[in-house]
């Protein structure tokens, strides 16, 4: 299948500044059409900035934006038509119901009322029964799963999910998980931002890392794991080593100093932890227990941000 | 242009203000009416005519204007305000939305409400006083002009305003003792120099007296003054907005 050759967005040398603060520095970033592209960083590091500028809540101080194409300098509201927003704080119009509210949506986007389409969406985010409910009347986490709807009735080619999850319930992130999978799969852009690495693991192609403004780098999330990610094997025996296994000195792990523990630490193009394993229990090691864990992306996150140069592309 | 956005906006305005009628529209309704109960009754005891009409008849051109440039102006300056407020405006931002769709439906919205007073005010009037029109025309015209005029002059407040305090800044300061002096309850003419004079400097005078003139068939000035300073008031007010808006001056950061 040939890949789409135009950008779902395309930002060039944009940047904003706030007086003598510059929230974003010539940021250049390309979004695939149909791909899930969650930007990472901490707070204040310009992921909100960006997001805003695109959908026209911050005024750039220089550079272009295209979406799908079309130069939001050129044409301000023309695009807009595919663009969707869940915004990171929650806002509510508290004189209309959820579905008067969903309906308002539509219209502002230049669509007739489709009930059918509301109910979907409402259903999609186990909100329907709260469908006549004044918004007012919502909890908190119900008033973010309405924000989420009002941001998809459109059916927006091109979705900016802005920390959607936060404070809410294991219940909702999980509804929104599958949710924006059935989206995406049917060819939906999300652009996504979160404080729960956990759910770009779970829900990005590619990630793209910004830091004080800049933009560190954009990889394919499962490239980026195996890059800067590492697995540790920890092996404990059951009888202290006198010295370091003739294995374990080959893989170079490391002996703990009562020389009960042996640890290995697996990167990308290092010898599988599998290997070590086998070779210690070959040598007939006492083992008693053997534990692996994997590095998510909240480690590699963590690593990028302090600067590990030596993985860095 | 975004057809159905403007009108869906225009719509939920005028849902949002008829949500709650004893305020939008009941409360000034009442208020307009003590004003003409209380006015004009105890000074139509003393004061038989002004400029050639009953006292009682001469005051309610005014106070229909009093509704309209009251409620349009709240209307528009307190929706668009609180939208800011509540973070709904991001809903408008990112829609397909230019400044010409958010001004035909938050202006469209106000000025219905504004014009639902005036016409409440004009029917309780008219059942005190009699009912009397005669310039239709000229009546529509600064009927319209002047729910238009104050709606965008809201809608303008809205966008500049950051607190309440400011968001109350112009209807008290500017608009009450404007309309107040502005020959509502009496006719410019009669007051004392410099005051006569001075008065001629504010543009409610020629509004109300325009209103008066369609309504009751004189008035102090042409008409034509009354509706050319409506005219270019309008004009300015629009093109000002207009280009705030599109600025995104206060409403984007």
């Amino acid at each position: 299948m040939s890949e789409p050759t135009t950008p779902a967005l395309e930002l060039k040398g944009l940047s904003k500044a706030y007086g003598k603060f510059t929230a974003l520095h010539a940021v250049d970033l390309t979004i695939r059409p149909g791909e899930i592209f969650a930007l990472l960083g901490p707070n204040g590091a310009g992921k909100t900035t960006l997001i805003g500028s695109v959908c026209g809540l911050v005024k750039k101080s220089a550079g272009t934006m295209k979406v799908f194409g079309k130069d939001l300098d050129v044409d301000p509201t023309g695009p807009r038509y595919q663009v969707g927003l869940v915004p990171q704080e929650i806002n509510f119009d508290p004189f209309f119901s959820v579905a008067e509210s969903l309906r308002i949506q539509q219209g502002y986007y230049g669509q007739p009322r489709d009930d059918a389409r509301i109910d979907e969406v409402l259903t999609a985010l186990n909100l329907q029964a709260k469908k006549d409910s004044l918004t007012r009347a919502l909890s908190g986490g119900m008033k973010r799963r309405l924000l989420i709807a009002k941001a998809l009735v459109h059916r927006p080619k091109l979705v900016f999910l802005d920390e959607p999850t936060a404070g809410v319930d294991v219940e909702l992130r999980r509804d929104l998980w599958t949710y924006v999978k059935k989206i995406a799969s049917e060819g939906t852009t999300i652009v996504l931002t979160t404080h729960y690495l956990e759910e770009a693991e779970e829900l990005a192609d590619r990630v793209g890392i910004i830091n004080e403004g800049k933009l560190l780098m954009t990889e394919d999330k499962a490239a980026l794991l195996r890059r800067f990610g590492e697995k540790r094997l920890v092996v404990t025996f059951s009888e202290p080593q006198a010295a370091m296994p003739a294995a374990g000195a080959r893989f170079a792990a490391s002996l703990s100093a009562d020389g009960r523990t042996l640890t290995y630490v697996e990167r990308d193009n290092c010898a599988p932890s599998g290997e070590l394993l086998r070779s210690l229990y070959a040598d007939g090691l006492p083992i008693s227990e053997v534990e692996t864990r994997r590095s998510r992306l909240e480690d590699v996150l963590i690593e990028i941000l302090r600067g590990r140069p030596s993985q860095a592309a | 242009m975004n057809v159905l956005g403007m009108q869906t906006l225009f719509a939920k305005e005028v849902r949002r203000f008829m949500r709650v009628p004893g305020q939008t529209v009941l409360s000034p309704l009442i208020s307009t009416t003590l004003y003409f109960i209380v006015f004009g009754y105890s000074i139509s005891g003393r004061v038989h005519e002004v400029e050639g009409h009953p006292y009682l008849h001469f005051i309610v051109p005014g106070l229909v204007f009093l509704g309209i440039a009251n409620n349009a102006f709240l209307n528009s300056s307190s929706s668009l305000f609180i939208t800011k407020i509540q973070g709904t405006v991001v809903d408008l931002l990112v829609a397909p939305l230019g400044p010409g769709e958010l001004m035909v439906g938050f202006i469209g919205g106000a000025m219905v409400r504004g014009l639902v007073v005036g016409l409440l005010t004009w029917i309780v009037a008219a059942v005190f006083s009699g009912f009397s029109l005669e310039h239709p025309l000229a009546t529509l015209y600064f009927l319209m002009l002047s729910s238009y005029v104050f709606s965008v002059l809201g809608m303008l407040a809205a966008v500049w305003a950051e607190k309440f305090e400011q968001i109350n800044f112009f209807p008290t300061f500017v608009m009450l003792p404007l309309t107040f002096l502005g020959g509502v309850f009496y006719s410019v003419r009669e007051l004392p120099s410099p005051w006569n004079h001075i008065s001629l400097f504010n543009p409610m005078v020629y509004m109300v007296e325009g209103l008066r003139y369609g309504m009751l068939g004189s008035s102090l000035f042409s008409p034509l003054v009354g509706g050319a300073i409506l005219a270019l008031t309008a004009a300015v007010a629009t093109g000002v907005t207009y280009a705030v808006l599109r600025s995104g001056y206060k409403m984007k950061a």
